[in-house]
């Protein structure tokens, strides 16, 4: 509220969030001889990337400092999944990080399979790689999109959305739903994968690499585009490691860190792919190593349509997953398995597992520890977003206000990760 | 290289390695640790171990600091455990700038008091919110739904409210 007393000039906010939210004018002058001007950035700012706060001082026009609020989406998921047994969290995990459910799938079944020292059929290690770069591929769309229209980029979010529509089409085809797929699971993935699904990826593939040419032509030699990335939103590779910045936040400061490689899951030491980095250390170098990226996930992908091995795609346990319909009709033993499953379900051996992979965002890690019941004790999601939003005012120290609207969409935060 | 006298016990579990150390002595022993090469907390959390019954717990509440060596790519997860009401523990966010939002986050859930925190309120939770969501004696859906047909202000006629 204005402060008609002294002329109307000075704003001042009552601190009635408890947070520590010191909003102090006096004694603080901006360099001008101007007073600091302390503005409510979000929730609902469209650039936010859902219900982003961040309480930023502004000096002229400077960011003099940034404190993000978080916790508006947080659902309680790991509360909840303390109530869920093991089988029915699969449904939560898809729901933290909403734009990529199966890599979050991903990281929960395996952690669930190293506590019951249980080992997928490697035609399901198989699908569960391409449906983690179909996923990776469909987030850095919207990333892309997205980011564009905040630069002013509109119609780059077109494009991304169209390919992005024909990704979901493929969930559609192997899970049944287009977004929470759910597709993932304890003991292997839901369904073998249709042939029409791999119709629907052949044709995916052939189109891709052209279609990343074409959002390279709309943004990469723009000049509008560059001169709004440039520069912005530095992050020193040292940096990048005291604060555990990871996934493209990381790579884009010419650290070559990607879980994939570093600490190889579900088979991809086997596949032959770059890790894609740059030294640029800012917002434009983040966005190179992401279309970098792209194209190194339609490398995997076409590697492992390629050698897709035959066979089964689950456990053989019938102690962890149903058995097949038709056996329920000639055999006592699987109606009693059918019967304890879906009554009970299975207990894990107590221990505690932290397991990571590598999502669109960084490392989307699961931490489980089991009680030996079957419900989880404590489940833990280490998230990306969580981690490389706390270095956001590193990055955005010094910088113009509408720039940091640009540092915001790099970091390629989603609040439901964040919040969980 | 970290004292033994401060490991009061380690093994490993599902394929990670851990230790523990006494509660008192965590900032000694994560400051060793990360002299050894651990210059990296992935995540840090807590488990309430009420009414477990798996096996003898020393307190009800394990700390978990998962630490990772990038350059040796090992990790290695340290626990201690804490009791009391609050339980208290000494903050670790100098050592390690991710730390910081992190206790908040387990201060909001589970009331663990990190001391020497700069600003340890809620994070996730709203700020007025009383008690901690994830400890295992708060139950779910134990708080009314806002705006639904069961929330109190539905059953008192507006003239009345």
């Amino acid at each position: 509220m204005a402060d008609a007393a002294n002329g109307g000039l000075t704003v001042s906010i009552e601190d009635t969030t408890g947070q520590g939210v010191t909003i102090t004018q006096s004694g603080q002058q901006g360099a001008f001889g101007g007073e600091l001007l302390t503005i409510n950035f979000g929730p609902h700012h469209p650039s936010t990337h859902g219900v982003l706060r961040l309480i930023v001082d502004l000096d002229g026009e400077k960011v003099k400092r940034v404190k993000p609020v978080i916790g508006y989406l947080h659902t309680g998921i790991e509360k909840q999944m303390e109530a869920l047994r093991w089988q029915q969290g699969v449904v939560c995990t898809d729901r933290h990080d909403y734009l990529s459910p199966p890599i979050n799938n991903l990281a929960y079944a395996l952690a669930v399979e190293r506590l019951m020292g249980v080992e997928v059929p490697p035609r399901a290690q198989a699908l569960r790689v391409i449906m983690s770069e179909l996923t990776r591929l469909s987030s850095h769309l919207v990333w892309l999109g997205t980011s564009g229209i905040e630069l002013g980029a509109m119609s780059v979010l077109m494009y991304c959305f169209r390919e992005r529509d024909t990704i979901m089409d493929m969930n559609e085809e192997i899970s049944g739903f287009r977004m929470h797929t759910s597709y993932i699971r304890p003991g292997g993935v839901m369904a073998d994968a249709t042939p029409r699904f791999f119709d629907l990826l052949a044709k995916f593939l052939r189109e891709m690499p052209g279609h990343i040419d074409e959002y390279e032509d709309l943004l990469t030699m723009n000049p509008i585009w560059r001169a709004r990335t440039i520069g912005i939103g530095r992050l020193a590779p040292e940096v990048a490691k005291v604060v555990g910045a990871s996934g493209p936040m990381i790579r884009g400061s010419g650290i070559a860190w990607d879980l994939r490689k570093v600490m190889p899951y579900s088979g991809y030491e086997n596949y032959d792919f770059e890790v894609a980095t740059n030294d640029g250390c800012d917002c434009y170098a983040r966005y190179l190593v992401r279309i970098q990226e792209m194209r190194e996930s339609v490398k995997i992908l076409a590697q492992a349509v390629d050698r897709l091995p035959d066979g089964p795609v689950n456990v053989d346990d019938r102690k962890m997953l149903p058995p097949p319909r038709e056996e329920l009709e000639t055999s006592m033993e699987a109606v009693i398995h059918h019967f304890k499953l879906f009554t009970e379900g299975y207990s894990v051996p107590p221990g505690d597992v932290y397991v990571a992979v590598e999502s669109g965002r960084g490392e989307n890690g699961c931490y489980i520890s089991s009680d030996g019941t079957h419900k989880p004790r404590r489940v833990k999601f280490r998230s990306a977003s969580f981690v490389n939003l706390q270095a956001l005012e590193r990055m955005a120290l010094d910088h113009m206000v509408a720039d940091l609207v640009a540092i915001i969409g790099t970091a390629d935060t989603v609040l439901g990760d964040v919040d969980r | 290289m970290i004292a033994e006298e401060l490991i009061t016990d380690k093994g490993v579990s599902a394929g990670d390695e851990w230790i523990t150390v006494a509660a008192p002595r965590l900032r000694e022993a994560l400051a060793a640790l990360k002299e050894d090469g651990y210059r990296l907390l992935v995540f840090l959390s807590c488990v309430d171990h009420l009414a477990d019954s798996s096996r003898e717990w020393p307190a009800r509440f394990e700390l978990l600091y998962e630490l990772r060596d990038m350059e040796k790519l090992r990790d290695l997860r340290v626990r201690a455990f804490v009791d009391g009401d609050p339980p208290q523990i000494d903050s670790v966010h100098d050592l390690f700038p991710p730390a910081n939002w992190d206790e908040r986050e387990t201060y909001d859930m589970f009331g663990v008091v990190f001391n020497g925190h700069p600003e340890l309120t809620r994070i996730l939770m709203p700020d007025d919110w009383v008690g901690h969501p994830l400890r295992r004696d708060y139950p779910v859906g134990g708080e009314p739904v806002e705006f639904s047909e069961e929330h109190e202000t539905w059953l008192t006629p507006p003239t009345e409210a």
